[in-house]
């Protein structure tokens, strides 16, 4: 069965964005300033997210359109020139993964290096099993829209298609009621494909608390009284990570965790048994699935990494030299 | 220096390699909490005040905020959890003696609902009366709206569309100080205090696109994060974690609760090195002693 | 249909940030309607929703366990009062009583203040011994990494210190300034840089199969 848009599907809307881009980029006539003002969700990652409290009150919320300028935009044109190398970088990026995807899906074979943390899982969740001890998932502390969170998600739905496979218990505590409703609908879709839907039980997945630490003393107490075998955290986690990280060794679980946070890593290395850096978290579901597709991508993305080196490589001896101008402003935002 | 202080702290190290021994024969990590607990409460009971070595980034900061001229107009942010007070109050205890002394113009504000306006509040308060600072004209307090990014971002056109109003509901047109002060532009330096990622949020949105200075206070945690952008000149200093805010309580000349809290400091992070030391010291011989007894 | 109609509407959603992302703001204004501030007001409207959610799930756990009197039920039962107790004087408006409300001298400013921060505090200053704990674990010399780790990890840890900066400065007057420089500016700066960046490539591909429909284990699919 055909996964996703088809590769021609993908290359029309490719080829339709790009036209859109060359056809509104030479428009040159003066846009009327509105009295609203763009907001700009950067390219920046993680940030604790607020808590219910944002949502108390009315007089509290900015909406965008509250902002009102009277200086006029800064391009004149439609597209936005002093984006344009993020522009080329992004096109370039998406036609890597399109091309390895195709290539994938064609059956050509793509070595992937062996991600210790991942070939544990299946072990980890044996372990529960023989011990009949639960098996513990964190999806991170994040809401629902950072990338983070669905990729703990999406790793979420393979361990409980494993949980449901050996019948072993399943505890999910989560932060947000939206992680919550995708938890939940997640987990119950791999207890069906599993062939165990009796043993799906909505309490799988459980709303614990709204607040960082509220949430970190909770599932610090569940652990040390349900003593699950194995502890797995997949997502973004902040301060409470060595809390957890520790509480979970304390409790004798074997933990395997990952997430893309820096300040997080050397924790969870050295509470850890098993810990997935960076973008191993966002591997993990092609990795433990092994589809093509999937894996495909993850190839597409590497050699993206490769050609950012060259340039990094390419920048230091220009730099070296003293000359590059040119080459550093095309990085630059005009 | 007293020598009875002497005395109880090499009691102390003494009690803390006592415990470190039973951790090793019992294996229950416990008594490592206990050293560590001692390490903690004693310091606070018993001060003993250490010479501390001032960090350049620390300098850094202190010097950009000492060459604004006086009268001038910064925004201090409390970006920050209750959970690290410990940390990032002292931060903004410095910032506002700093400031306070160069009778800067101070706004305040914070991206953080619990509890930022309230800390901002009682902070600012408590120390604008000892330096007989009034509210409303030397300084003012903006409170909390959500949407950060739209804050931030707003900000750089018109602080009375984001904040019509003060943290207390005072119409902002009815606040003196806030007069000519209606975006970054009418600001000479921003002074983040933060524990969260809001951090990369002030660089990329108002450092990079309104061109104002930024200098920041973040966790010890946080810190080695930031010094991406100390390198590359976008942050102008940044105090991290409890020693940061120590030197700059040193700097500014009002030793706090950082500074007390560096004899605590110096004391556990000495206990972790011994005991990685000792630890590894008994894993060595260990180790000699299986592979000897595999010879034999 | 069940599945193909999320797909469209990831991809859709996905594609429409994107272009506001490379496209002027007044070219996808029309009138009062702004796309990408709408379309982020939407998430907060939808998050609303979902508060109900987690408010049904908490009390739904906690009260099964009571009623059931599970080991430790009196816990569950102290977690239902407290949510209630925090929640109710905080929505009833402001003006039956100074009580009510979240506004200074209310009761959920209260039980903030007295009860909340502490706890937050009191579980953040945890990490202190859980520090100790993982430290004294975790940095073995098993091989050379974890030698390296370990060397590394002792002279940063002195070197934040006032003690241990006079321990190192009477070895040598520079190893502080060498560790700022080589450790912390160096390798550190090197290191977090890299991890960011194959972090961003890693979401960013994510995104792209998420939009495009090939990633969707996060359906249930």
């Amino acid at each position: 069965m055909r996964r996703g848009l088809t590769i021609s599907g993908i290359n029309v809307l490719a080829i339709l964005l790009m036209a859109f881009t060359f056809a509104v980029w030479p428009l040159s006539a003066p846009v009327m300033a509105d009295s609203s003002q763009v907001i700009d969700d950067s390219t920046t990652p993680e940030i604790l997210t607020d808590t219910l409290s944002e949502l108390s009150s009315d007089s509290a919320v900015v909406s965008a359109s509250d902002i009102m300028s009277d200086k006029p935009a800064q391009n004149d044109s439609v597209f936005r020139t002093d984006r344009l190398n993020a522009l080329v970088l992004m096109i370039l990026f998406s036609i890597v993964i399109l091309v390895y995807t195709k290539w994938a899906r064609e059956g050509k074979r793509l070595f992937i290096r062996k991600i210790s943390g991942l070939d544990e899982v299946e072990e980890a969740v044996g372990r529960a099993t023989e011990m009949g001890k639960p098996v513990l998932f964190i999806p991170g502390i994040q809401e629902i829209d950072e990338i983070e969170t669905i990729a703990g998600i999406s790793i979420l739905g393979r361990v409980a298609r494993m949980t449901a496979s050996y019948d072993t218990p399943l505890l999910v505590p989560v932060r947000y009621p939206m992680v919550l409703a995708a938890g939940q609908e997640v987990v119950e879709q791999a207890y069906i494909e599993a062939g165990n839907p009796d043993s799906y039980n909505r309490d799988i997945v459980r709303y614990v608390a709204g607040e960082q630490f509220a949430f970190t003393a909770t599932v610090n107490g569940m652990m040390m009284r349900e003593r699950p075998a194995t502890n797995i955290y997949m997502g973004a986690f902040f301060a409470e990570s060595l809390l957890l990280a520790e509480t979970g060794n304390a409790a004798g679980s074997i933990q395997i965790a990952g997430t893309a946070q820096p300040a997080q890593l050397p924790f969870f290395v050295a509470a850890c048994d098993y810990t997935l850096m960076g973008e191993e978290l966002y591997a993990a579901s092609a990795y433990l699935s092994h589809e093509p597709l999937l894996l495909g991508g993850l190839k597409g993305q590497d050699w993206m990494k490769i050609l950012l080196i060259i340039l990094i490589v390419i920048g230091i001896i220009l730099a070296s030299f003293g000359f590059g101008d040119w080459y550093f402003s095309l990085f630059e935002s005009m | 220096m007293n020598l009875w202080l002497i005395l109880a702290y090499v009691l102390l190290i003494a009690a803390g390699i006592f415990l470190l021994y039973k951790a090793f024969k019992s294996g229950d990590r416990r008594f490592i909490y206990l050293a560590v607990a001692f390490y903690v409460i004693f310091p606070v009971l018993i001060t003993l005040h250490l010479p501390i070595e001032i960090s350049p980034e620390v300098r850094q900061l202190y010097k950009a905020v000492e060459s604004l001229p006086d009268s001038a107009t910064v925004l201090l942010t409390f970006d920050y959890y209750p959970s690290t007070l410990a940390e990032t109050e002292p931060m903004s205890r410095g910032a506002l003696h700093h400031l306070f002394r160069k009778h800067c113009r101070i706004v305040t504000m914070t991206t953080v609902p619990l509890g930022g306006p309230s800390i901002a509040e009682r902070v600012t308060r408590n120390l604008a009366e000892e330096y007989g600072k009034v509210y409303g004209i030397d300084f003012v307090n903006l409170g909390y709206k959500a949407n950060y990014v739209a804050v931030l971002k707003g900000m750089g056109s018109s602080i009375e569309t984001i904040y019509p109003t003060d943290n207390s509901g005072t119409p902002l047109s009815d606040i003196p100080i806030m007069k000519d002060i209606k975006s970054y532009s009418d600001m000479d330096f921003i002074y983040v205090v933060s524990d969260n990622g809001i951090v990369d949020y002030w660089m990329s949105i108002v450092n990079a696109q309104y061109d104002i200075r930024v200098g920041t206070g973040v966790t010890a945690v946080m810190a080695p994060r930031f010094y991406a952008y100390l390198q590359a000149g976008q942050m102008t200093g940044m105090l991290g974690g409890m020693k940061g805010a120590a030197d700059y309580e040193m700097l500014v000349n009002q030793p706090g609760t950082a500074t007390k809290g560096m004899t605590a400091q110096s004391l556990v992070h000495l206990f972790i090195i011994l005991s990685v030391i000792a630890g590894n010291v008994v894993f060595i011989i260990e180790k000699k002693r299986k592979r000897q007894g595999a010879k034999v | 249909m069940k599945t193909t109609v999320p797909i469209i509407i990831a991809f859709l959603s996905g594609f429409v940030m994107i272009l506001a992302f490379f496209v002027s703001p007044e070219s996808v204004t029309f009138g009062n309607f702004e796309l990408e501030p709408e379309v982020l007001s939407w998430v907060t409207i939808v998050g609303g929703f979902t508060l109900l959610l987690g408010v049904v799930s908490i009390v739904r756990v906690n009260y099964n366990a009571v009623k059931r009197r599970n080991d430790g039920w009196v816990y569950k039962l102290a977690t239902l009062i407290s949510v209630f107790a925090m929640a109710i004087p905080a929505v009833i408006p402001n003006g039956l009583s100074p009580l009510f409300g979240t506004g200074p001298g209310s009761i959920y400013d209260w039980l903030f203040n007295y009860l909340d921060a502490p706890m937050m505090s009191t579980m953040f200053a945890m990490l202190a011994f859980y520090i100790a704990s993982a430290a004294f674990r975790a940095f073995r010399t098993r091989n050379t990494e974890a030698t390296l780790l370990l060397v590394t990890a002792v002279l940063v840890m002195l070197w934040r210190i006032p003690m241990g900066e006079i321990m190192l400065k009477s070895i040598h007057e520079s190893i502080p300034g060498l560790i700022n420089t080589y450790i912390m500016n160096g390798a550190n700066m090197a290191v977090q840089r890299g991890i960011i960046i194959g972090a961003a490539l890693g979401a960013a591909a994510m995104s792209l199969r998420i939009m495009l429909g090939i990633e969707r284990t996060y359906m249930g699919k």
